[in-house]
This record gives structure tokens, sequence and C-alpha cells, in this order.
């Protein structure tokens, strides 16, 4: 017999581990199952099919797509594709527009509810409601509002006395602009109430310091509130911004993209793609761009406003 | 430098009255405590000093100028909050040339400003680190030299010492004292912590419900309570008040303690100041430190509910018929809990107080 001997119930604790961790997997496999299938089984899907020509009028399923492969002609065909690349420049000027005015809006609107006035409660129900507004709805409500006739038209006619009537939404600037107007009176409210949320969660005893050290209001606003709310800023800016970017539903009822493509932004120009010409494999290989842009443009996005935030700071 | 008056000052909240009609000058330089349990309107007269609440009624004078309707950014006092709200999204550098950036100081002359006040309040090291993960003590001394930079004639601190743990206040304590007398600015300190009051104030005023009760040197707050209030209030253990009866005895003046038995004779000005106002019922006072184990069976009887010790002193608890008593005694004190003891209170130390009002009785 060798001197050594094992401790009593080693070998046992071993195996109650290693019994244990196999559980654990057990129990979780079903969630993880889901999860890839969820996540990762659409990703690859779509990854397969923006490899090839397919079409669902091929007739084919999809898992045969195979036969209709063409390697990377898809991307090829996109990075020379004008439409889209029109489409995604629209995009981005709605963005640089609308998510800049819904910020400063709302952060104005946010900064007069820290004061009280007289039917706050109200106003501030009021204020929310465009928020809870189907955004279909606010595209039909809007649409209606810039008919040459409508009363956009009305309230200018009567502001300057002269009568108007502006074809808003079959003129190609001002329909772009009708569509911005129709986004920001729609997610201001969001911005505002994020925007709240951080002013109130600034403390008063810091607000009170500076305003005891002699700091007046603008002078409190930048160096102790804007500071402070650095990190709700970012997440509004980031929200909006991502939202902003699949704008649609509301832009689709008032123009439908027109005149001609005046207000085709990304997401319209795919349901196109998607609707008329049924080519779902260029789709997928569109969908797998914006994706991977955005991710990549945010995440850089979000890295840099912090660093610069702090750097303010110093 | 500068004096506070406080002239018939008023709060209200709704219906709830937060100060009632307050006189109060603080003298030019000096350390003034507010003292009082809580809610008992310390630091809403603190508030308005500062001006961040408007009295109902009443005036606030800096010197011999109204300052009533001078808006907090103006009046130029320092104030240090309870939490110090320190900006802690600065770093200390930008934290102590706050006041002299908002009041657009030159560049050169704040750098040279926070260098001296860094240099003196020892905050030198830390002056680029960033304020957040800083020790109490420093954000504390951040919060003092922040406020001290723009050399306000008048200081306010809001219980700055009520998130320090026991053993760090005493440090913080002589550590505050030692830089008033350095800056030599009138300063208001609110508490409900009279050890703090008693230790650093010149003079403290105690408030209770609004009201301000006494205002006084620490001594002569703790010797001379004007009410039951202030008597118990002041001291740890506070002052023993017990229910008597003044009889006549042989000439002199005693009390009448029910079951505890007779009190010695009162000294001569108390039994003529309770002769002049005709007092009959009233409060038999005196601080447990006063109070000495009788050699014989002569003075106070009272039942030994409990012996408390404290290390250095030995806490004695009584039972007087009902009302408990504490005593402060030696450590080698010859007392039991359960038995019987006769106890003298030295009659320099006894104070008599009105039952009806509370007020003391005192000779002219």
């Amino acid at each position: 017999m060798s001197g050594v001997t094992e401790a009593p119930g080693a070998a046992e604790a071993g195996d109650d581990a290693r019994a244990s961790r196999k559980l654990g997997l057990y129990l979780t496999l079903p969630a993880q199952l889901l999860v890839l299938f969820i996540a990762v089984f659409p990703l690859l899907m779509q990854l397969y099919i923006s490899l090839t020509g397919w079409s669902p009028l091929t007739g084919m399923g999809w898992w045969n797509a195979w036969s209709l492969w063409n390697s990377f002609q898809n991307y090829v065909e996109l990075a020379v594709d004008n439409r889209w690349w029109s489409a995604l420049l629209r995009t981005l000027l709605v963005m640089v527009v609308c998510v800049p005015a819904e910020f400063l809006l709302g952060l104005g609107l946010a900064t007069l509810f820290m004061d009280n006035f007289y039917g706050k409660r109200a106003f501030y129900s009021i204020l929310l409601m465009p928020m809870m507004v189907v955004p279909a709805v606010a595209g039909y409500m809007f649409f209606m509002l810039f008919q040459s006739g409508g009363p956009v038209n009305d309230l200018l006619s009567t502001l300057s006395g002269q009568n108007i009537a502006i074809a808003w939404l079959s003129n190609p600037s001002l329909a772009m602009v009708a569509v911005m107007v129709a986004d920001i009176w729609q997610w201001t409210p969001l911005m505002f109430l994020i925007l709240l949320a951080g002013l109130v969660g600034v403390q008063e005893d810091q607000l009170k310091a500076a305003t005891l050290l002699g700091a007046n209001w603008r002078q409190r606003f930048v160096t102790i509130m804007l500071p402070r709310m650095k990190t709700i800023i970012i997440i509004a800016l980031a929200i909006r911004t991502i939202e902003n970017f699949k704008i649609f539903d509301t832009l689709y009822i008032m123009t439908g993209g027109g005149p001609g493509v005046a207000t085709e932004t990304i997401s319209v120009y795919i349901y196109k793609l998607i609707t008329n010409d049924l080519n779902w494999g260029y789709v997928a290989a569109i969908a797998l761009v914006i994706l991977l842009t955005l991710s990549v443009a945010l995440g850089i996005a979000i890295s840099r406003m912090g660093k610069a935030s702090t750097e303010v700071t110093k | 430098m500068t004096s506070i008056r406080l002239d018939t000052l008023t709060k209200k909240f709704g219906a709830f009255s937060a100060i009632r009609t307050m006189d109060l000058e603080v003298h030019d330089g000096e350390f003034m405590a507010l003292l009082g349990p809580s809610g008992c309107g310390k630091s809403t007269t603190m508030n308005i000093i500062a001006g961040m609440e408007r009295p109902t009624s009443g005036r606030v004078l800096f010197g011999d100028r109204d300052i009533s309707n001078v808006p907090m950014t103006r009046r130029g006092v320092g104030f240090v909050f309870q939490n110090y709200a320190i900006f802690t999204h600065m770093t200390v550098r930008q934290n102590l040339a706050y006041g002299l950036k908002a009041r657009g100081t030159a560049g050169a002359e704040t750098d040279r400003r926070v260098g001296a006040i860094a240099d003196f309040l020892q905050l030198t090291p830390f002056l680029d680190q960033p304020s957040a993960k800083l020790s109490v003590n420093i954000l504390q001394r951040i919060a003092i030299g922040r406020s001290a930079i723009v050399e306000p004639s008048i200081f306010l601190l809001d219980e700055p010492l009520s998130n320090v743990d026991a053993a760090f206040r005493a440090v913080m304590r002589t550590e505050l004292k030692h830089l008033q007398r350095q800056f030599r600015q009138t300063m208001v300190y609110v508490t409900h912590d009279q050890l703090e009051a008693m230790t650093m104030a010149d003079r403290i005023a105690v408030m209770d419900h609004g009201v301000l009760q006494q205002v006084g040197t620490p001594l002569e707050v703790y010797n001379n309570p004007v009410n039951i209030f202030v008597a118990r209030f002041i001291g740890s253990p506070g002052m023993n008040l017990l229910p008597a009866t003044l009889v006549e005895l042989g000439g002199r003046l005693h009390a009448d303690l029910g079951k505890a038995g007779l009190s010695r004779a009162l000294t001569a000005p108390l039994a003529a100041a309770a002769r002049g106002q005709k007092s009959r019922d009233v409060w038999f006072g005196f601080r447990p430190e006063e109070l000495s184990v009788a050699a014989d069976t002569a003075g106070l009887t009272l039942a030994v509910t409990f012996i408390e010790r404290i290390g250095s002193r030995t806490i004695a608890h009584f039972d007087a018929g009902g009302v408990a008593v504490k005593g402060v005694f030696e450590n080698d004190v010859a007392l039991q809990a359960g038995s019987t003891a006769h106890v003298v209170a030295q009659e320099q130390s006894v104070r008599l107080f009105d039952r009806a009002t509370g007020q003391a009785i005192v000779g002219d």
C-alpha cells in the first residue's frame, strides 16, 4: 500500500462538481438553443442568401439557393448602386437634421419643466402624447396637414395675409422638410422624457453649491448640469440615432418615398426591393451591410462621445 | 467680516411653522452653533441666511445691510453642505477654482489663489486628482477650501460631521476649529450634536420646535439652562429633573421629592428667587455629575436599577418613585443594582424650574 491516502470524499467532490456542471448545462440548454435559433440562425441564413441570386420567384426553397450561387456579386452590385447611395445620403440627411433638433428641443423643454409653472402637469401629458401616437397614424395626420389645401397652408396664409397653397408633398425638397417635421414632432417627446429624467437626477445640492459660489444660470447649466447628464445624453442620442436611421412608417405613408425617389430612405428602398423586385439575395446583402456599418459606427461614436465629454470637464 | 442679524424672522411651510419669531445676532468673527434636535428649524434658519429659502416674515441683515432681497448668487456666503456637495465630475483643482471662475477672475490670479488655499489645507498632492474617490476628510477640506477661496465674510456649515464615524469626528472637530481661527470669519454651524457645539462654538443657540430657546456661551447654556428643554438637551446624560414641592423647614427652603425624601436646604439666592416668585410646584434639577454618594442615610433615597460602566466613569441609573435619575460616578463607586442608595445633589448645582411653565427660577 502506498503511504499516500486520498482525502476521503475528494473524488466524490470532483464528481459532484462535474455533475453539477453537467446539470447546469442541461438546464440552460433549451434557453441557449432558443437564443441560438433567434439570433444566430437568421444571421447565417441571411449571409447564405446574400451570396446567391435567390428570389422566391424561382420556386425553390431558400435552402436550395446554393444552385444560384454568385459569390460576392450582390455586394459588388451594391457598391455601384446609385439608388442605394442616394437613399443612404437621404437617410443620413434626415438623421443629422432630426436628431439634433429633437435633442435641442427636448433639452429646452426639459429645462423649462425644472421650474414650476401653472398647468405643468397638463402640459406634461400633452407633450408626451405624440410619442404614443401609432407612427402610421402620425403619418396619416401629417399627410393631411401638408395637403395643398391643408391646415399648414391655411396657417401660413393667415400669418402672412396672402393666399398660400404650397404643394408640400409633391415638391421634392419640401417633401423632405415635411417628413422631417413629422419625425421631430413625434420623437421630441422621447428626448424630452429621457433628458428630464437626467436633469431631475442632478443633485440639488450640487446646483445650490454652484449658485452659492456665484455661478449664474448659464454657468450652472454648462459646468454642472450638462457634465452630470453626460451618460443620459449619450443614451438618448444613441437611441434616437439608431431609430432615426430606420425611419420608415410615417414617411412611407406621407410620401411613399416620393415624389419620385425624393424621400426614399434606405428602409423605403429595401421595402421596394422586397415587394417589387423580389430580389431577396440582394436585400440580404444590403441588410448585412447596414447591420455591420451601424454597429461599427455607433460603437465608435459612443466611445468618442464618452472620451470627449471627460476631456471637456478636465 | 460681518455680523449677522435675524430680525423677527418667521418661516411657515403651509400650516407648519418651521421658525417662530426668531431674533438672533451673530457677532463679527464669532463661531455660533445652532443646536437642536432634528426638525427644530435650525437648517431652515441656515437656509434663510444663505438665501436658499425666503422667510415668511422678518429680515436678515449682514452688518447693517438688509439682504432679504439679495439672491443667493450674490450673497457671497460660504456654505459647506452636509454631504459636502463636491463636484465629483471635476478635479480637486477645478472644484477649488469654481467660485473664482464663476466670478470671472483672471487665470493667473485663480492659479495663485488655488495654489495658496491648497497649500493651506494640505490639498496640494491631490490637486489634479478627480475628486470622486477621495476620502471624507479630504472632501471636507475641499468643501471648505472651495467656499473659502472667494473669501466670504460669512461661513455656514450644515452638519458637516454627521457623515463621519465617531473617531474621525474628534479629529475633524479640532481641524474645523483650527480653520475657523485661521480664517476668522463669522461662522454659523448647524448641528444636532451637543458635543460639537460645546467644543467648537463661541456661543450656542439652542432651538426646539422652531423656537429659539437660549443663546449663550457653552458654559452658560450648560450651567444655567433657561428651561427644562435646554436642561435635558445639553449634557450627556442631560440634567436630572424630579417633580418636587417646595417646603419651609426651620426657616430654610427645602424641596420635598416625595418617595425620594427631602433635599438639603436650598442655597440662599435660589431660595430667595423661589420665594420671590412664590413657587411651590417645581422641577428639581441637578447634573448627573454633581451627584455623590452620601456618607450616612441622609440625602435622597433612590433605588439603583442599573449600573453602566463606560470605561472612564460609571453611570448609575436610579428610580426615584417612577422618575428615572442618572448619576455619573468614579469607577470605584460602591453601588449595586437592586440596592438602595443614599445620594446627595451638590447644593450649588441645584436648579429649579417652574412646573407650570418649564422656565428656570432664577434671582434678579
